[in-house]
């Protein structure tokens, strides 16, 4: 595409029609369409027109819901109270209205990302101009799965993304729209309208990332990118700390080109908290990862770092204040995160500089991500010596306060993961901190046990204290963000995963909202890798598999290489970096299957349901971002299962695997309606323990067009899974059954026997797969 | 009507609360099921939230009431006597998901379930599967046997120290004539 505007001009021109003088027509863009792939048929899909592919998948996998909040709260009308089948003044019932607030939040995530994508893509605009080229690297040819499959274009520069922007953040109004009271009234339209957002979302998550990949030559796919160092104790304390939270890399990555410009690069700690810290280790592998956002509070409040630089995402709502608590310098940078803060944008730097330093201002906002290395830089070396001089510890009023303690269980009572704060806290008062030490790897950090508190004991200051010496020498290696899934990555492993031979590619994504720690996902990634599943990872998930190491002292990064295959763990960045994971799934259905991509979403998606064994795992989820980007990848076809606390997203969409008339398709060949279930039996599911969720994926990894060995292989890694974690053979693995050439060779004759008895009879496998799109058919009988 | 603060005290729902049950009150209501379900959560041992001999209260209970059990497949295993007692392993999401049905011929094949007594699962987990039941099963009234009042239930204890549960679940056993 050529952004050019085209100018046609003309001076003057008679005809018997018409007669005209000084016409000047200019168009905004014109469109050179050199792409030899034809046109699909949903090209930038307005709110209805994946609508019909919706409701086929709603059908199968209906939305559970499990409401947070028995009223609805949204107009003057109420409070109206919607418990069990009343409605609200308005007419809405319970379950319309908890699809209302899904798509909400759908959208609240939809809309950072446009956000983010919009912002990084000014910046890198500027910087490097419209005509910057979108490059992968050379062994990544299909650069945009998801844009190609959704709006239909190729972008080949910086400014090329611009009109998919556009198009996300439009369509995103009128999804918003669709939420105001007598706007929409059927809950499965919602839920379609979820669906929509969630697909934009993953379509701003692409936008962000082939950005900032081209733009600031982030790795590219590469399997071995470099060993970053992760941990509360990664910073040298003894330099000046710059720290970075949020995920806009923007800020941070002028940081480190500012360093560089004045030679001062690694005389200054440049650290980040969130997926911030992983684009900058993307950036330079010398900055470094304090963790995930569970630990942005207990670092912020010590005082480690000089300067904090915020931008946006997941950014806590007293950060600022608790950094300045402790002397941190604050700069926030973006329109999202003001603060109450003075805008000093426009003032000079100097000023600002002289400002921070003096303490006349202990945070600003500052717009302006140039300007903004310049005064984190400054300002830092600036205070950082007297800062260090002045350090007071303050652990003898600390540990006496928590002597106030009365047990009187509010702290656990607020705790999301009703850990035994109180009972810890009360066992301080005689100094044995050993229950401190405890929960040091279960808490999430939230700070609800503080506010709960009515003696004002500060518990998080006590687990800190507990925990000093384990957090101090807290350090672990994670690989820095590879980006995309290269092309011939996926020529290699799209057969072995669509005939099943590769069990199942299983994605752990999301926040760190775990109902146990962190540790839980690290001991699930380590069982599939060993498993010879092909393992991802991105954002929080990514930095928490990290934090664990083995009996070697290796992390799982230097355990496991970092290629995309079976075996394997690739983390390929932040947030925005999950366009990858999804992006792997389209390119497999189109650079193995042969399948056209461009605005052929239903197809793809078809294709993905019926053919790509792949799974997500959320266990930490916690923000909306997480509920829009799962719930765009169960459009595409791609089953996600959460932790415990996903079930307060309100929303689920299971199968039912005893409904038989569920899982009909239609045989791709002649058009017969086949039996094809349960697979993948749920779309969007939550699961109580980590156990269940590892058996879950291993079923969920199903799929309807597997081979029979390769549905041997599935089938055997299920069994095995359930005999190793609940201790018995599942009772339902006949389900997955469908031949007997299905069963696993060592243990034929047991289930075979098992199946007997439960009435099991063979059913057919169609030859050349099955789809739920008519339009798919070959030939119809 | 008497109302309990929500064990985790942000669980604030709406009007509509359990109702709070003594252990003994529970027995009688029992006594009225026709078709009761236990549902044994995944934090049924677990030393903060359940007791080490629970799997044995749920099996004496269900005798005494002649009830089915379901449990969250990670404490499935830990039935190993339950003797003729069968033990359905499903996760619970899935199995309130069929609650939901009123079609459902339950895990026999036999029909539904009318009262659905919930044990040892996570807190906030179970609230939000209380909270399904409470809005889309009216045919199923739900009973929240952990020592943590649950206010989408339809019967609750209150909230209460292990011990004193203990005391609760032995009294209730008691009462349907179940004293050793």
């Amino acid at each position: 595409m050529d952004g050019t505007p085209a100018r046609i001009s003309i001076k003057q021109l008679e005809t018997s029609l018409v007669s005209l003088r000084g016409l000047e027509v200019v168009l905004g863009k014109v469109v050179q369409d050199d792409w030899d792939e034809k046109m699909g048929p949903t090209p930038y899909p307005s709110v209805t027109t994946l609508r019909s592919w919706d409701h086929r998948l709603l059908q199968r996998y209906e939305p559970f819901y499990s409401p947070l909040c028995d009223m609805c709260c949204l107009c003057t009308y109420g409070k109206c109270d919607l418990t069990a089948g009343k409605k609200g003044a308005c007419g809405i019932d319970i379950r319309t209205q908890q699809g209302k607030i899904v798509l909400l939040a759908c959208l609240m995530g939809a809309a950072t990302h446009a956000t983010h994508s919009r912002h990084i893509l000014d910046y890198l605009i500027k910087k490097r101009g419209r005509d910057h080229p979108i490059s992968l690297g050379e062994e990544v040819i299909l650069e945009a799965p998801i844009i190609r499959t959704v709006a239909g274009v190729r972008p080949k520069t910086l400014g090329d993304l611009e009109e998919v922007v556009d198009y996300v953040t439009s369509q995103i109004t009128q999804l918003l729209s669709a939420t105001a009271t007598g706007q929409e009234s059927n809950y499965l339209d919602y839920e379609s309208k979820a669906l929509h957002a969630g697909m934009l979302d993953n379509v701003a998550l692409e936008i962000s990332d082939i950005a900032q990949i081209s733009g600031l030559n982030f790795p590219k796919g590469d399997p071995n990118a470099a060993l970053i160092d992760i941990g509360m104790g990664v910073v040298d304390k003894s330099k000046p700390v710059i720290l970075c939270v949020g995920h806009n890399v923007a800020p941070g990555a002028e940081t480190i080109d500012f360093l560089e410009k004045e030679g001062l690069y690694g005389q200054v700690e440049v650290a980040g908290i969130c997926c911030t810290a992983h684009d900058l280790a993307r950036y330079r592998s010398g900055a470094k990862i304090i963790g995930p956002l569970s630990k942005q509070l207990m670092f912020v409040k010590s005082g480690v770092a000089d300067v904090m630089i915020v931008d946006q995402e997941c950014v806590r709502a007293d950060i600022v204040e608790e950094a300045q608590k402790v002397g941190t310098r604050v700069i926030t940078t973006v329109d999202q995160i003001c603060a109450g803060l003075p805008d000093m944008t426009s003032t000079s730097a100097e000023s600002v500089i002289e400002q921070l330093t003096s303490g006349k201002q202990r945070a600003v906002l500052v717009r302006d991500p140039v300007k903004v290395a310049q005064i984190a830089v400054k300002t830092a070396l600036s205070i950082a010596p007297a800062r260090r001089g002045q350090t007071v510890s303050k652990d003898e009023e600390i540990l006496a306060a928590a002597t106030k303690c009365t047990l009187c269980h509010e702290c656990r009572r607020a705790c999301p993961n009703d850990l035994e704060i109180d009972v810890a806290v009360n066992e301080a008062r005689s100094g044995s901190m050993q229950k401190l030490l405890l929960l040091y790897d279960f808490c999430m950090n939230c700070g609800r046990c503080v506010s709960a508190c009515a003696r004002h004991i500060p518990i998080l200051d006590l687990l800190e204290i507990a925990n000093r010496e384990k957090i101090k020498n807290e350090r672990f290696k994670i690989r820095a963000g590879r980006g995309p899934i290269l092309d011939t990555e996926i020529r290699n492993v799209g057969r072995p995963i669509v005939m099943g031979e590769i069990p199942g590619v299983v994605a752990f994504v999301g926040c760190s909202n775990y109902p146990n720690g962190g540790k839980e996902l690290a001991e699930m990634a380590d069982e599939f890798a060993r498993r010879r599943f092909i393992v991802v990872a991105s954002g929080c998930s990514a930095m928490d598999m990290a934090r664990y190491n083995d009996e070697n002292g290796q992390s799982l990064y230097e355990k496991y290489p970092g290629d995309f295959d079976a075996g394997c763990i690739a983390n390929v960045g932040s947030c925005v970096a999950n366009a990858h994971i999804i992006g792997a799934a389209i390119k497999i259905a189109n650079i193995f299957a042969k399948r056209p991509l461009r605005a052929n979403f239903e197809e793809i998606a078809d294709y993905i349901l019926n053919r790509v064994g792949a799974v997500a795992i959320a266990w930490g989820a916690q923000h909306q971002k997480a509920a829009s980007i799962g719930t765009g990848v169960n459009r595409l076809g791609v089953p996600v299962i959460l932790g415990p606390h996903g079930a307060k997203y309100r929303r689920a969409y299971l199968g039912r695997s005893d409904k038989d008339e569920r899982w009909m398709a239609s045989d791709v060949r002649s058009g017969r309606s086949v039996y094809v279930g349960p697979a993948p039996e749920h779309l969007m599911y939550v699961a109580e323990t980590k156990e269940e969720a590892m058996v879950m994926a291993a079923r969920l990894v199903m799929r309807p067009s597997d081979t029979s060995k390769g549905r041997l292989i599935k089938l055997s890694n299920y069994i095995d899974l359930h005999r190793k974690l609940f201790g018995k053979m599942p009772e339902d693995f006949h389900l997955f059954v469908r031949t007997e050439t299905d069963l696993p060779l060592g243990m034929k004759d047991v289930l075979l026997t098992m199946m007997k008895e439960k009435g099991w009879k063979p059913k057919e496998i169609p030859e050349l797969g099955s789809t739920i799109l008519d339009r798919l058919v070959s030939r119809k009988v | 009507m008497t109302v309990a603060v929500p064990w985790q005290t942000g669980n604030i729902v709406g009007p509509k609360n359990a109702l709070l049950l003594t252990p003994e009150n529970c027995a009688r209501l029992l006594k009225a099921a026709k078709r009761p379900l236990i549902v044994v959560g995944a934090h049924a041992t677990k030393p903060s939230v359940g007791l080490p001999d629970l799997i044995e209260y749920v099996l004496r209970l269900a005798k005494l009431i002649k009830a089915q059990v379901a449990a969250s497949p990670a404490v499935q295993s830990q039935f190993k006597s339950s003797g003729s007692q069968q033990v359905f392993g499903l996760g619970l999401e899935d199995l309130t998901n069929r609650l939901n049905d009123k079609q459902w011929k339950g895990f026999d094949g036999k029909g539904g379930y009318d009262y659905v007594l919930m044990i040892g699962g996570v807190y906030y987990f179970e609230s939000q599967m209380l909270a399904t039941l409470k809005h889309f099963a009216p045919h199923v009234r739900t009973v929240s046997l952990d020592r943590f009042y649950q206010p989408n239930a339809t019967f609750s204890f209150s909230n209460m120290d292990l011990g004193k549960w203990k005391e609760g679940l032995d009294a209730m056993i008691e009462e349907l004539g179940g004293k050793d």
